[in-house]
């Protein structure tokens, strides 16, 4: 089990034929992900690594079932790629672009709420869940940080994931689903979104939250866990303890703006649910281990 | 990207928001043309984009030729070094008031703030009494819509006059944030006078980055970054920041440089300047080292784990750039992620000692740095 995506799950890629979509498609493919059609306005008739490319999304339709729609689409274009999915229905979309204008994100984000879909990124890695399937690009090939296992793990970061995820391997574990929510101010889905299927799902025995300063999305967790949404073990690791106020220093979501989305208030809110927060990355595999969470 | 009070109150004045009457000036030369423009009693307000200008003694009220003379030497003088003044007519005030336009990343909506409490932190504002604030949500599909508009401002209990002065306020200000790309718009205080003529006191507008490809007119130009090495790095597209500790980190990722800064920070150590040539960058090593050397640092710490940004062609660069800008200080690399193996052995043919580890590579950095501080 997984959550997301697994290898049933029937995968299309939009802006396949440039090259970053056709290499991590063939690394897709490569863990065992279904992508069964490709979408470049122009390129119908070509295959990609044997899959189908389609003008748009409503030819491939004629052809294919699509659960889920995997964008590597400038930023520039994101907004009419996305809309073009979730006018197709798709109600699984993942965005990795990074450079999403602001006004465009809160068009998504308003559109993926009120037709119940989620749309995960911009400025993210995307979403996989090892040695079954993956939407974006993770080095799933290399396995002390990729390791098949048993914790749920969300981030807003790229690198540091991979930092983390390594920590979470070096101490006996492993992943069972990572979503990459990214690194924007406007996410077009957010952490607490995906608690209830790490909660339903069997092979979850906790999860791991990689956050940063900035924003409300640790707190909404923390709120989920007070409203019993989800009740397995959590551990953070938040970035940003010491930066500046005021600074927007790496993702433009991590800024402090009038003491809100402080590192502090975050630890706060998750301590007071019984969440457990990591001041480096090695604690995290650490605190999980202190929580009981069985190694696999 | 944050814009001056001025620039700010520039694109107001486009929109038909009233703002003071006033003029900018970089030189004290300039003054008395500007007395003559605005007249007394006037503020003299310095162009500085940090907070608080009020309370930092930043913001003078003058009644003289004399006195303003005496606050404008003061305040070009200052250590801020602060490039320009604006001198703005003072106004009667009878009310001060706050608007703001901004998101809610939550609800994937706009979202318009207004209070009768204006000119303090509203921040603190929304901690300590919540209810002061009127908010409304905005649907960017069909925009702010009049009744909205008019449903805000007759909570506000204003007269007649007033009212309808906010109602179109409010509606410009929205176009504005629309036109603009904004992430914020915010007017405060916004001064209603005797006359019960509404005045935008004082004027803050961001703009996203994001949008900057069709936002031209806000490009920043090299005047609006504090050193060379910033300007460089903005050319290069290169994120980047100078501090003055003894650090320099050349890494790769947002999230994982903020880290490295936090545990560099846990180890009683300071940073002197974060730079990312992850992501696109990648293949920039040489630029990037060429202007972290352009700051001065004890030891440059290199950390990275990346995917798209392999480690061996980031490998490659280091070795590179280390043999064409012989930098006069140590170099301390933990390259992890895609071809992680084969980056270990390029750092080592080339000599150094790669480390695996980001705690350890940060320990060293920091105890390097105290040796070459000794």
């Amino acid at each position: 089990m997984s959550i997301f995506i697994d290898q049933n799950t029937s995968v299309c890629v939009q802006g396949i034929t440039g090259s970053e979509g056709s290499f991590w498609t063939k690394h897709m493919m490569d863990l065992g992900t279904r992508v069964v059609c490709g979408v470049t306005p122009g390129k119908e008739g070509q295959t990609v690594h044997g899959v189908p490319v389609y003008h748009s999304i409503r030819n491939a339709l004629k052809n294919h079932d699509i659960d889920a729609t995997m964008l590597f689409v400038p930023p520039k274009l994101t907004k009419d790629a996305v809309f073009e999915a979730l006018d197709a229905h798709i109600k699984k979309i993942v965005t990795i672009a990074d450079g999403i204008p602001l006004h465009d994100m809160i068009a998504i984000r308003q559109r993926a709420l009120s037709e119940d879909a989620f749309v995960v990124g911009g400025n993210t890695s995307g979403v996989i869940s090892p040695k079954l399937a993956m939407m974006g690009s993770f080095p799933h090939w290399i396995e002390r940080v990729y390791k098949k296992g048993n914790i749920g793990v969300m981030t807003r970061s790229g690198s540091l994931t991979n930092e983390v995820t390594a920590m979470i391997v070096e101490a006996g574990y492993g992943v069972s689903s990572l979503i990459g929510v990214g690194g924007d101010p406007v996410p077009g889905a957010r952490f607490a979104e995906f608690l209830p299927l790490f909660q339903m799902d069997p092979q979850t025995d906790a999860v791991v939250i990689i956050g940063e300063l900035g924003g409300t999305m640790e707190e909404e967790v923390a709120e989920s866990i007070q409203n019993g949404v989800f009740n397995k073990p959590l551990v953070a690791f938040l970035g940003g303890r010491t930066a500046p106020k005021g600074q927007k220093m790496g993702h433009a979501g991590a800024i402090i703006t009038g003491g809100k989305g402080s590192v502090e208030h975050k630890i706060e809110a998750l301590t007071r649910v019984g969440a457990l927060v990591a001041q480096r990355p090695r604690q995290v595999g650490i605190l999980l281990t202190e929580l009981g969470v069985r190694k696999s | 990207m944050k814009l001056y009070e001025y620039q700010a109150k520039q694109v107001f004045r486009e929109f038909d928001i009233p703002v003071p009457v006033s003029m900018l000036i970089t030189s004290i030369k300039q003054l008395p043309e500007a007395i003559q423009t605005v007249s007394f009693p006037c503020v003299i307000k310095s162009q500085v984009l940090s907070g608080g200008r009020g309370k930092r003694g930043l913001i003078a009220f003058v009644r003289t030729p004399e006195e303003a003379a005496k606050e404008v030497e003061r305040l070009f003088g200052h250590e801020l070094h602060i490039r320009s003044l604006l001198i703005e007519q003072a106004v009667t005030i009878k009310n001060e008031l706050y608007a703001s336009i901004t998101f809610d990343p939550v609800a994937g909506t706009a979202l318009l703030l207004v209070s009768l409490s204006g000119g303090v932190d509203i921040e603190t504002l929304a901690i300590d009494e919540p209810e002061k604030i009127i908010k409304e949500a905005i649907d960017m599909r069909s925009g702010l819509m009049p009744h909205q508009a008019r449903h805000v401002a007759y909570q506000l209990g204003l007269s007649d006059s007033t009212t309808k002065q906010i109602i179109a306020l409010l509606l410009r200000m929205y176009q504005l944030f629309v036109q603009y790309d904004a992430e914020l718009v915010e007017i405060n205080p916004l001064f209603v006078n005797d006359k019960d003529v509404c005045i935008a006191g004082d004027g803050k507008l961001m703009i996203d980055d994001n949008s900057m490809f069709r936002q031209k007119r806000f490009e920043p130009g090299k005047a609006d970054y504090r050193t060379e090495a910033e300007f460089e790095a903005s050319q290069e597209g290169i994120p980047f920041i100078q501090f003055d500790g003894d650090i320099g980190l050349m890494c790769a990722g947002a999230g994982l440089t903020t880290t490295v800064y936090d545990l560099i920070h846990y180890e009683g150590g300071s940073v002197a300047n974060y730079l990312e040539f992850g992501g696109p960058n990648y293949k920039k090593a040489v630029k990037a080292m060429e202007i972290c050397l352009k700051v001065p640092s004890k030891v440059i710490l290199i950390v990275t784990f990346g995917t798209i940004a392999r480690a061996d062609v980031m490998a490659e660069g280091i070795v590179e750039a280390i043999q064409k800008l012989k930098p006069d200080r140590p170099i301390v690399t933990c390259i992890r992620g895609t071809n992680e193996i084969e980056a270990v052995t390029i750092l080592k043919n080339a000599g150094l000692e790669p480390l695996f580890d980001t705690e350890e590579a940060v320990r060293k950095a920091c105890r390097l740095a105290k040796e070459v501080a000794l």
